[in-house]
């Protein structure tokens, strides 16, 4: 009982704790776009109209009207779910975060895959391996991986495998084909295609993916590399794992059941985060694959000065990530009882 | 010291793990084997006119309602969607009638078309005169801000502050018959016709005082909308209710990039058929090389110039502003910067529109004059080298503009006649700055509206530009009142040529380069090069590929 209370505290109080950690996000979000010179409709007109006319277009817009009423209206919005309508493109912000957040999420999850595959699996091989060629080259691997920018790997693997040996397709999410006749229920075109049956779309969608999703998941990866190892290592030094050797334990089970999923716990933590932080769109990612999702989007809306997009988009991801590292905590909380506050 | 056993357990797990690794790596390359068969790439012989063409830009869609669009991508999905009154029919810069059977002035202020018989939405509705007055209507009532409702001020209520709609300005006596009652004499009125503000739509279906959803729209058009996922693609079909003839193709896709970078690599791969906007010169170059695809060009509109602002000590000398019209070298801008896919500009008033004229060249020459520059400013009593400060935008006119200023720096520097300091922001603080007076010298851009030489003059020398350039001259004042009155063509010709030469003369404004139109398209695809042409319309009815 003492435990569960405990516990229960402990979610209570981070749950508690988002609520003023999102008023600062929404107050930061709102006031940046504000303060920052431009607005929505001089970077769509001007040059093309006259000043007095933008100032117009702009005043009927309320685009000058006092901070502090476009700010009470704001967190009204807000508090009612209601993100409103893009400026640059009339389209529901709700409309943006679902379609193009369903992008982003297959890229992320595929990518995710790949990076715990080689991540943990190259770690796992170089602790296991330390101090040998296979430890230097899984650390040496995993370096290069996290140092290379994701731009310049992407523009690699399109060249190589898009360009020269044609094997994969170099953009986008499906062929164009594939994407006009694709009937869209989830947004996720994977399972889009799967509820379709339709194949030969799933075989399309799954080639467009192979390319983003290695990349960024290499990217990924190369921190879980070092990450992996090093706590690998650290719980192989620990007495438990000595009295299993010495109560004659196999090796691989000494390292596999006894050390190695005590070294993941603190990895899975960084894993949520990760997943939750590229929730909000790996842009660099998406715009070298012109992968359709929310931090590409987000970008054009950043360059349009639409303060709709943004302060939507930013508002759900923050949720998300809030929501996602709050889960976390729980989950380490729930597995490791020496974690409270 | 670990023992041999330990070592060969832990073996144990490295080749698990490297199966594992195995397996995935195999699924892989089994996915990446299984080309789809989703590849558009033509053939050679007859077009076939099911085929679908998928057309790749950088553009990007604003608004598909009419009464919320005022940018190039929106109205090129548009442009295929609706019709209009009237048209410029490919490869021509004169309107032709298309909802219209006919069109005329009945005097300088009342122009009147009557309907073709028989028209019809792509929803089968009847297309009638009360939709064309509705049109115009809700375009002034909706008021967007992204909307080109400031086109129709030939029937904008009087006196009004902004767009407003004045229920006198249009008349439908009957189901065919619209007549337009013009504020003033307005000879580009024809011209506006054709422009994305005239589109028309159904008024049983487009809501009067808000924008219609886009994925709802429907027009009259060549095509209809099947499919619109904002930002990546737009799926079009034949319009089976369009009155002219069929389309070339079965229905177009439209497929939206990011990066030109993006649609070169699609191109390449054949996912794309036709490539049109936006390549940079870089891209260009490489695929010129392509055996499988072909790089066509044709006349464009689109032009950049460098403005005075003649409140500012520099900008207000003339000498100063024709020493510079003098040293400016334009070929090698457009040779280095641009690898010849641009050409120079020697006038407001781009090359392929009819009045246009080689103002500047005729005044200056078509190469740098540096003797005429020195003496313009000796007989001034200027002292060299003068300081010019010349701004420009990295984030709105493409990736060259840095490469394009610094070639004028070096030509202007190595005169020996001035010192250029060049200064740069970003789009947004930019063209707020330097129409408010902040900028001595800027960079800026133009498309049409409609492909009228009214459009540019009126729009760069007329004192009330958008510009806020300080620039008056009564006689081009009056040549734009003169001309804008006028029904007789050869007169306002005539007008537009005396208004260049007034322009090459005061030098209010730089002209440096017009674009010229580029499209890259598969083997087999046809019909293209017909269509690059000053309307800014990639007409894809006329695109046919061949089986």
């Amino acid at each position: 009982m003492k435990r569960s209370s405990s516990l229960r505290g402990y979610v209570i109080t981070r749950t508690l704790l988002a609520i003023p950690m999102l008023l600062i996000l929404l107050t930061v979000v709102f006031l940046l776009m504000r303060v920052a010179p431009g607005d929505p409709i001089s970077a769509a007109l001007g040059g093309k109209l006259p000043a007095a006319e933008l100032a117009r277009r702009k005043h009927d817009a309320g685009y000058d009207r006092p901070l502090a009423v476009q700010y009470v209206e704001y967190l009204k919005d807000v508090a009612t779910l209601n993100f409103g309508t893009t400026i640059l493109d009339n389209r529901p912000v709700t409309q943006v975060i679902a379609q193009n957040g369903a992008a982003t999420l297959e890229l992320t999850f595929f990518a995710m895959i790949v990076a715990m595959v080689a991540g943990v699996g190259i770690g796992l091989l170089a602790g296991a391996y330390r101090d040998t060629a296979i430890d230097l080259g899984g650390r040496l691997f995993g370096i290069v991986l996290y140092a290379a920018p994701v731009f310049f790997l992407g523009f690699l693997a399109q060249l190589t495998f898009g360009k020269w040996l044609d094997w994969l397709p170099t953009s986008g999410q499906t062929s164009p084909v594939v994407g006009a006749t694709l009937q869209t229920h989830t947004n996720i075109l994977v399972i889009d295609a799967i509820i379709d049956r339709n194949w030969s779309a799933l075989q399309d969608v799954l080639r467009h993916l192979i390319m983003p999703s290695v990349v960024l998941g290499l990217v990924i990866g190369g921190i879980f590399i070092r990450l992996v190892r090093v706590n690998l290592l650290q719980t192989m030094k620990g007495d438990y794992v000595e009295a299993a050797r010495a109560r004659g334990v196999k090796e691989p089970r000494v390292v596999y059941k006894h050390a190695f999923k005590n070294a993941l716990v603190p990895v899975i933590t960084i894993m949520g985060l990760t997943f939750a932080l590229l929730l909000g769109g790996a842009v660099l990612t998406e715009e070298t694959f012109n992968w359709p999702g929310i931090g590409a989007e987000l970008v054009r809306y950043l360059d349009n000065r639409d303060y709709i997009a943004v302060q939507g988009i930013v508002v759900v991801t923050g949720i998300i990530v809030v929501i996602v590292s709050l889960a976390i905590d729980i989950l380490n909380a729930w597995v490791d009882p020496r974690i409270r506050y | 010291m670990r023992s041999a056993g330990a070592r060969e357990e832990r073996g144990f797990y490295v080749r698990r793990t490297l199966r594992v690794g195995a397996a995935v790596a195999v699924l892989a390359v089994m996915v990446a084997a299984c080309k789809s068969n989703s590849s558009t790439a033509g053939g050679s012989g007859a077009p076939n006119s099911s085929a679908t063409i998928v057309h790749g830009t950088t553009d990007s869609i604003v608004s598909l309602d009419p009464a919320g669009q005022y940018d190039l991508g929106s109205q090129q999905i548009s442009g295929e969607i609706y019709d209009n009154l009237l048209v410029i029919p490919a490869g021509g810069n004169t309107p032709e009638a298309s909802a219209a059977q006919s069109c005329a002035y009945s005097d300088p202020k009342t122009y009147t078309c009557t309907l073709k018989p028989g028209l019809k939405f792509s929803d089968g509705s009847p297309l009638t005169s009360e939709d064309v007055a509705f049109s115009f209507k809700r375009n002034l009532e909706i008021n967007d801000p992204n909307g080109a409702c400031s086109l129709l001020n030939a029937i904008n209520k009087p006196g009004a502050d902004g767009c407003k709609w004045n229920p006198a300005s249009i008349d439908t006596p009957d189901d065919a018959t619209i007549t337009f009652h013009l504020n003033a004499p307005d000879a580009t009125w024809p011209m506006i016709l054709t422009s994305s503000a005239a589109y028309i739509v159904p008024s049983d279906v487009f809501p009067e005082t808000k924008l219609q959803p886009d994925d709802k729209v429907i027009g009259s058009g060549h095509y209809t909308l099947t499919k619109y996922t904002p930002g990546q693609q737009v799926v079009l079909a034949p319009n089976p209710n369009w009155w002219g003839d069929p389309p070339a193709n079965g229905g177009v896709i439209v497929q939206y990039f990011d990066k030109s970078s993006a649609l070169k690599l699609a191109l390449e791969q054949g996912d794309v058929d036709v490539g049109w906007r936006t390549f940079t010169p870089t891209d260009v170059e490489g695929m010129k090389g392509e055996s499988q695809l072909q790089v066509l060009t044709g006349p464009g509109s689109e032009i950049r110039y460098l403005v005075f602002n003649e409140s500012f000590p520099a900008g207000k000398e003339l000498a100063v502003r024709q020493a510079v019209a003098m040293t400016v070298d334009r070929q090698a801008i457009v040779h280095n910067v641009y690898n010849d896919t641009v050409a120079p500009l020697w006038s407001m008033v781009p090359s392929a529109l009819p009045g246009h004229i080689d103002a500047f060249k005729d005044a200056y020459g078509d190469s740098p004059d540096v003797a005429g520059a020195k003496k313009a400013l000796q007989d001034a009593g200027i002292s060299t080298p003068v300081p010019l400060e010349i701004w420009w935008t990295p984030t709105h006119y493409g990736d060259s503009s840095a490469d394009e200023y610094a070639e004028i720096k070096r030509s202007l520097e190595s005169s020996g006649l001035f010192t250029v300091t060049l200064k740069s922001t970003e789009w947004d603080t930019y063209i707020n700055a330097a129409v408010t007076d902040q900028y001595p010298n800027y960079q800026l851009g133009w498309f049409p509206d409609y492909p009228d030489p009214d459009n540019y003059v009126f729009t760069f020398y007329s004192s009330a530009s958008f510009l806020n350039d300080h620039y008056k001259n009564a006689k081009v004042d009056q040549l734009l009142a003169d001309e804008r009155a006028s029904t007789d063509q050869a007169q306002r010709v005539k007008d537009f040529q005396e208004i260049q030469k007034i322009g090459a003369q005061d030098v209010p404004i730089v002209p440096i380069w017009e674009g010229r139109q580029l499209a890259v398209t598969t083997q087999g695809i046809t019909g293209v090069q017909d269509t690059l042409d000053v309307a800014y319309l990639l007409r894809y009815w006329m695109i046919g590929k061949s089986s």
